[in-house]
């Protein structure tokens, strides 16, 4: 985790403040006022204030800061008495001013090559040669959005592919087009989306991982080359903005550690431009030792009102809505630096009222305005220029009303570049009260009240009218006999609008319109003007204040009104209130991890899977391993946790050796038919919920393959499933590594529509050459290597290092017995072919997973050494899978070759003891055989026996407790125990169910107070949720 | 007292004509079979620890506790001594698309989706295919029976109740044209497709699409009222039967929001006889579902909850749930891999026992629970005096995969090839590499 340099040429000199060279029509502007701005609380920056004030700025620079002092010569002098200044603030996550990428035609079949002319990437998403000033335009609307917001000043690109080019830091002045360019080329901007690219390359997010990497590896090799090469801009680009700052866009949590690891393994320390969840792995966030840039764009509450609609919302969603608000807070407190952005916000003008809620929730005033001044200003090594009011920098700086950070509070004015922009106006009369309106001699009562900037008014008079009884008759006097007269209030709207010190009024009375105009005097105590009368008529009319606007009473009502729309703060400030935190944040998360405990597990009926057998037995588990099988009389330990499992019976833990659960974005990078350079491992997601219901079925270890729509595919990543890590704490330690291989159907395309129908191969002879060419190419590429590094020291400064190729390292280690392979695979001839091809190329085939043929070939596995991992009873889906036979396990079983059950499937994971024990039914498998099938033989398979698999002294204490015969329908799982740590328990399960619903009757109740507030809401539906099957297919690189 | 057996004997009696490929159907019954102490789990709730059940022309003709009454061997032309072994009525294959899809991937082989919006009057009985591979696989197993249901559109088509011992559609018909199966509207819409599929969202046209459901019944039920000779139409034809109470409105139908509406719809419309299918959420609606006499055929058991706070097993306890509120129901094997897969539907039946039902009603969940919904319990559903003799002998616990071995199966008591392609495809291999 290095540190990159800071440009430390930054070129200010060529920021002219006047165009020179550009022609003047008219005389020479040769104004050099200064402004100052007087009786200010200045916030210098985060740390420094000063009361009363003095602000003097002189052709966009600040030229005073500090304690009253002369005035310059020369000089506009505002009185801010009372008013706040700030430095403004800036915003590194933005597209503004820039063109959106254009993205390639469409088409039906897939894209496989660039269409982008030029000498450029290989690939669409790799486009480093972007720079965003070259398509930089001011875009006064947006621009006013964000002064609007208190920014000054934007870093900008072009947020569209992994390698994404650069950035232009941008000030926000109006009409300033030359003036507002800081930096040319602020930073380097990547993400793992491939964005508009059409091209089927990558199609998931592992593809977009080893993309990234692979590009690395390409501009070393191209800059370092002395051999002749062809010209590849990108590839110049993507070496020569690496001394810029870089920045990484990322989705989630698990994102930051991804692009933290390239970054690594690169020698770059990224930012990462964050999406506000990293509350939820604060620590791992704070070890990548990367800044953040934030944003604060915190979810709507839902609207959960029907409680059947309410179910739609996940308890991750509620929780995420609960504590975004918290996120920056958290970040402050671990002392990790970061910026703060208005990216993700569907309106810039929710801005400060999110900003706002952060400081509720307990991010520091100071921090909040560092996040926005400093911090951002010091990542772009731009703080000797902006980010303060510092004398000499650029007089970007807001003048408030008060404190920023305090609901209320307004933005007056944003003076960027010493360039004055309103935002609200700062001296607006208050023209609120009572007034007695003369128009024409007639007196009436005019009420003008609401807001200071937008008052209305209403005008009162008395109406004589006759009087009616309830029965509609005409009250008489009984003096006079004349109908009795009574007063009547009446009132009509007027419509009232202020233009600085003029007024216009108007208001229907007695079926005509009255119109008047003239001007607000003596502070709005005396109006006056003329006016036209309904019948057309001119008149003199005056207004006279009778009382004051009731500030006191209004206070009251300012104070409900903030109350109403408050109620979201009143409701989150209580933090006490707020939920504890889960790991994973969602439902069934832990409270706090589980740890290692010793476990003494009594009278259980322990099946060893190991010579000993099946016994009626103690099992003991020490320090994560098991430690004595046998009966135990004393415990030493007095922390041991006992169970008594009388009646019960103890399994080793079931390992999946084909799974897709717990990927994030792809199972496939099926864009080309070799991918050998993808890796699952890249895409662990270690909060899918499938982890916690495959522990309900005694899952403990799975192999989480890449799928099968190309003949080469990724590289699998072997988990245990310790819910509640991170990506990385799941994985087994120093497992071998695999591949996935595929075969068939699939990888010809042949059931994926008529326009997958262009991709080699299409037919089964194409895929035996793809294997050849694979292997061929990855031994000539080990040669090339051997040359070279057989050279001397002196030798290799002389010739250039071949390229590094990830795709053919992997296959390499297939070759050298340091990869091995499990290949999806259904029909003989196919079968029989690969293990032609691996013999001609002397490596073993480790593992044929699906095989349902393998019946036939099983005499030809045996030969050369290939386990088999295949479903129970599968077949009929498609035309290969037509001859499977369910007592296919079992042949191979009895033709002595290693054999287990897999599940390729969410569902029937949780349900592999039912599958290994339909070898008994199908092929007469003995109990211990099927329950083996799913517990030591995949750990045979994917070699990690020595540890994992068995009930045997020293192995990991990876173990099931069942209510019954694990190989009976009937048995449950009661506890499914990972390293000596308790990761699945029945009663704890029960427990979790009802806490659930507490806790989202909590937050239900929350949201519900806050939709009463006046919150805006979002729609309760139902979220995404992945399930993958091996011949999952989708565009997964966005 | 011709022949008399107390050990098991598989092909006593009868003969197969087994040809390499399909499985011919058995030999018609004449002679009677006395199936004599075996446990007997009636389909009723009810179960015989020593059973003696008596077969004849296709029909049971007597079950008895053998323990409590006489039996006189004699009087029977062959007796089957099944001691230690379960009984079973044939279960229930019930919303099945067996015979009407050969191989999923191949589109040729497909016969379950006929285009179009309203198709009541398509009938899935002339498609179905007698001789699938698929069907001798899964009878193995003792399902014996099959609702064959057309799936797609709004309104799908008709259902028909088959078994599986046949040569030919008019051989397999247990009942015709039963019911008429309805996809009601979705509330939420989901955007994506099925592997990656995006946010649901409220359906805009749910109101809509109902609306045009609603117009469909009504323009039926005015069709049915009147005479029509001379002015046919087909569609509003084949709905006549769901007014007088001929058939049954099977209504695929999830979220709790869209199970009151079908309540609502079926109310409006005085439909006798309609079956929620799926009904994810039908567990929290069970006393409206029982006022207005709503059966459930439950969701596949072996599914994933749908969201990830439901209690994980939500779908495995479903059929408790709607068991212990009194809600009639029956259990079913409508998912991924449904056909080839049908032949697990006893193991489903297994978990919902681990979850929770007792064991009879475990067996009654895929026998005559489903009978009734399919309205031919009165002939078939359990081992009752009177019924087709459609039943099965196991070895172990046919339910659990574990011991389950079918050894005898009748389909109107003639005794049936239990053998398939697979086990043949097996044996030739063990042949081929000298393994016993």
């Amino acid at each position: 985790m290095k540190n990159y340099l800071f440009l430390s040429f930054i070129f200010f000199s060529i920021i002219g403040f006047s165009q020179e060279d550009f022609p003047i029509n008219g005389v020479r502007d040769k104004n050099h006022n200064s402004h100052a701005f007087i009786n200010a609380t200045l916030h210098i920056d985060a740390d420094a204030v000063i009361n009363d004030g003095y602000l003097f700025v002189k052709e966009g620079r600040i030229t005073y800061v500090g304690p009253k002092t002369k005035l310059p010569k020369s000089c506009v002098v505002h009185d801010v008495n009372g008013k706040h200044i700030y430095p403004s603030f800036i915003d590194l996550y933005s597209s503004y001013g820039i063109e959106k990428a254009e993205a390639s035609p469409r088409n039906d079949y897939p894209q496989y090559n660039s269409l982008k002319k030029g000498a450029y990437s290989w690939n669409q998403a790799i486009k480093p040669e972007v720079n965003g000033i070259d398509t930089f335009k001011d875009n006064e609307k947006l621009a006013k959005e964000y002064r609007n917001n208190g920014f000054g000043t934007v870093l900008s690109h072009q947020q569209d592919g992994i390698a994404r080019g650069t950035s232009v830091l941008a000030n926000l002045a109006s009409n300033s087009q030359h003036e507002n360019i800081i930096l040319e080329k602020g930073a380097a901007h990547y993400s793992f989306k491939k964005g508009v690219s059409r091209q089927a390359y990558p199609s998931s997010l592992m593809g977009c991982i080893a993309l990234l990497k692979q590009t690395f590896l390409d501009a070393e090799w191209y800059q370092n080359t002395l051999e002749e090469k062809q010209k590849n801009l990108s590839l110049e680009a993507f070496t020569a903005t690496q001394t810029l700052p870089q920045i990484f866009e990322v989705r989630n949590k698990y994102s930051v550690l991804r692009a933290d690891k390239i970054g690594d393994a690169f020698n770059v320390q990224y930012i990462f431009k964050g999406s506000g969840d990293e509350y939820q792995m604060v620590a791992d966030m704070k070890a990548t030792n990367g800044k953040f840039i934030v944003p604060l764009n915190f979810p709507k509450p839902y609207d959960v009102e029907d409680p059947y609609d309410a179910r739609h919302v996940s308890l991750e969603e509620m929780k995420h809505w609960e504590l975004a608000p918290s996120n920056p807070k958290f970040l402050e407190q671990n002392q990790i630096v970061f910026a703060l952005t208005t990216d993700g916000l569907k309106k810039k003008s929710s801005f400060l009222m999110n900003l706002r809620k952060a400081v509720k929730m307990g991010l520091s005033k100071k921090q909040a305005l560092k996040s926005l001044t400093q911090i951002p200003a010091e990542m772009m090594g731009v703080y000797k220029e902006l980010g303060s009011l510092t004398i000499g920098k650029q007089a970007n700086f807001l003048i408030t009303s008060g404190d920023i950070f305090e609901k209320g509070e307004s933005i007056h004015q944003n003076w960027i570049r010493g360039k004055k922009h309103e935002v609200s106006a700062m001296d607006l009369v208050d023209i609120r009260g009572v007034y007695n309106l003369n128009v024409n001699q007639n007196i009436r009562t005019l009420v003008v009240s609401g807001s200071k900037a937008k008052p209305s008014g209403k005008l009162t008079y008395d109406m004589i009218t006759d009087s009616i009884s309830a029965k509609g008759d005409l009250v008489l006097d009984s003096l006079t006999g004349k109908p009795y007269k009574v007063i009547r209030k009446k009132s009509v709207k007027v419509v009232t609008s202020l233009n600085d010190h003029t007024i216009a009024i108007s208001y229907q009375l007695n079926g005509g319109v009255y119109r008047l105009s003239g001007n607000v005097n003596f502070d709005s105590g005396v109006w006056d003007g003329r006016g036209q009368m309904p019948n057309g008529e001119w008149i003199e009319w005056t207004a006279i204040r009778s009382e004051r606007h009731k500030k006191k009473k209004n206070l009251d009502k300012a104070l409900e009104f903030a109350k109403s729309i408050d109620k979201e703060f009143q409701a989150i400030t209580d933090s006490v209130n707020l939920g504890k935190f889960n790991y994973p944040m969602m439902a069934y998360g832990w409270d706090s991890l589980p740890t290692q405990k010793s476990i003494l597990i009594k009278n259980a009926t322990v099946w060893t899977l190991e010579e000993q057998g099946t016994l009626e037995t103690d099992l003991l588990i020490r320090e994560g391993k098991i430690a004595h099988i046998g009966k135990i009389a004393d415990i030493v330990d007095v922390n041991t946790l006992v169970i008594d499992a009388k009646g019960k019976h103890v399994s080793p833990g079931i390992i999946d050796e084909h799974s897709h659960i717990a990927i994030e974005r792809g199972v496939n990078e099926g864009s080309s038919a070799v991918t050998a350079e993808v890796r699952i491992g890249d895409v662990v997601k270690p909060n899918d919920i499938n982890i916690y219901r495959q522990l309900s079925g005694g899952v403990t270890a799975s192999q989480l393959l890449h799928g099968s729509a190309n003949p080469i595919g990724g590289q699998a990543a072997l988990i245990k499933l310790r819910w509640g890590n991170s990506p990385e704490q799941m994985k087994v330690e120093n497992a071998p590594g695999f591949i996935k291989f595929a075969l068939g159907e699939n990888v010809k395309q042949s059931n994926w529509g008529s326009y997958n129908t262009i991709r080699f191969p299409q037919t089964r002879m194409g895929v035996e050459q793809v294997f050849y060419d694979a292997f061929i190419n990855a031994q000539e590429y080990e040669k090339k290597w051997s040359v070279y590094n057989a050279l001397a020291k002196k030798k290799k400064q002389e010739v250039s290092a071949p390229r590094r190729d990830l795709q053919t390292e992997a296959i390499l280690e297939i070759l050298n017995a340091q990869r091995f392979v499990t290949c999806h695979s259904y029909v003989q001839s196919e079968i029989n072919m690969l293990m032609h091809v691996a013999d001609s190329m002397k490596f073993r085939l480790n593992t044929f997973t699906h095989i349902l043929e393998g019946y036939k070939v099983a005499d030809k596995m045996k030969a050369h050494g290939a386990g088999g991992s295949t479903f129970s009873d599968w077949w009929a889906y498609k035309f290969e899978v037509n001859d499977a036979i369910p007592h296919n396990a079992s042949l191979l079983n009895q033709m002595g070759i290693v054999t287990a059950i897999n599940s390729d499937d969410a569902e029937m994971g949780r349900r592999l003891n039912q599958e290994a024990a339909k070898g008994i039914k199908y092929g007469g498998m003995t109990e211990e055989e099927a329950l083996k099938m799913v517990t030591l033989n995949p750990a045979i398979l994917l070699h990690v026996d020595e540890r994992m698999g068995s009930i045997k002294i020293g192995k990991d204490a990876d173990i099931v407790i069942w209510s019954d015969n694990p190989l009976s329908v009937y048995a449950k799982v009661e506890q499914t125990i990972i390293d000596g740590i308790v990761y699945y328990d029945w009663k704890r399960d029960l427990k979790m169910r009802k806490e659930i619903q507490q806790e989202r009757l909590r937050i239900i109740t929350k949201m519900i107070e806050e939709k009463n507030g006046g919150a805006e809401t979002q729609k309760a539906v139902k979220k995404k949720s992945t399930v993958h099957v091996c011949g999952t297919l989708s565009d997964d690189g966005n | 007292m011709k022949n008399v057996q107390y050990i098991l004997i598989i092909l006593l009696g009868f003969s197969f004509s087994n040809f390499q490929g399909q499985e011919a159907p058995g030999a018609k019954q004449g002679k009677s079979v006395l199936l004599l102490n075996g446990t007997a789990h009636l389909g009723t709730g009810e179960m015989i620890n020593r059973s003696a059940i008596v077969l004849e022309n296709g029909k049971i003709i007597n079950v008895m506790n053998a323990l409590t009454n006489t039996i006189n061997n004699s009087d029977y032309d062959t007796v089957i001594d099944i001691k230690d072994k379960h009984v079973y009525p044939g279960f229930i294959a019930i919303n099945s698309t067996l015979g009407l899809m050969e191989i999923g991937a191949i589109r040729a082989t497909e016969d379950f989706d006929e285009i179009g919006t309203y198709n009541p009057n398509v009938r899935s009985i002339i498609a179905y295919n007698t001789d699938s591979k698929i069907t001798p696989t899964i009878r193995t197993n003792g399902v014996l029976l099959a609702q064959v249901t057309p799936r797609g559109g709004v309104v799908s088509g008709s259902s028909s109740v088959v078994h599986f011992d046949a040569w030919n559609w008019e051989d397999a018909l247990v009942k015709e044209d039963i019911g008429i199966h309805l996809n009601w509207p979705r509330f939420m819409k989901s955007s994506g497709w099925w592997s990656t599929p995006g946010d649901s969202k409220k359906s805009k046209n749910y109101m809509e699409k109902t609306k045009d459901i609603n117009m469909f019944f009504d323009e039926s039920l005015a069709y049915s009222k009147a005479s029509n000779e001379g002015d046919r139409d087909l569609k509003l034809e084949a709905m006549k039967g769901l007014f007088s109470g001929d058939k049954t409105l099977f209504v695929n139908v999830s979220y709790v929001k869209e199970i009151n509406d079908v309540i609502n719809f079926k109310r409006k419309y005085n439909l006798k006889k309609v079956v929620i299918v799926g009904g994810y959420d039908s567990w929290m609606v069970t006393d409206r579902l029982k006022e207005n006499n709503i059966s459930v055929v439950v969701q596949h058991v072996h599914s994933l909850p749908n969201q990830p706070e439901d209690d994980i097993d939500l779908p495995y306890k479903l059929p408790k749930l709607l068991n212990d509120a009194g809600v009639p129901y029956c259990l079913q094997y409508f998912a991924r891999m449904e056909q080839m897969g049908t032949r697990n539907l006893p193991f489903v039946a297994g978990t919902a026992i681990a979850h929770g039902l007792t064991y009879e009603e475990g067996v009654a969940s895929i026998t005559l629970n489903a009978a009734k919904i399919l309205g031919i319990d009165n002939v078939l559903g359990s081992i009752e005096v009177g019924k087709k003799a459609t039943l099965f002998v196991s070895d172990g616990d046919a339910l659990d995969m574990k011991t389950s071995n079918v050894v005898i199966a009748f389909i109107d008591g003639r005794m049936i090839n239990l053998d398939n392609h697979q086990s043949r495809n097996y044996n030739k291999y063990k042949t081929k590499y000298g393994l016993e």
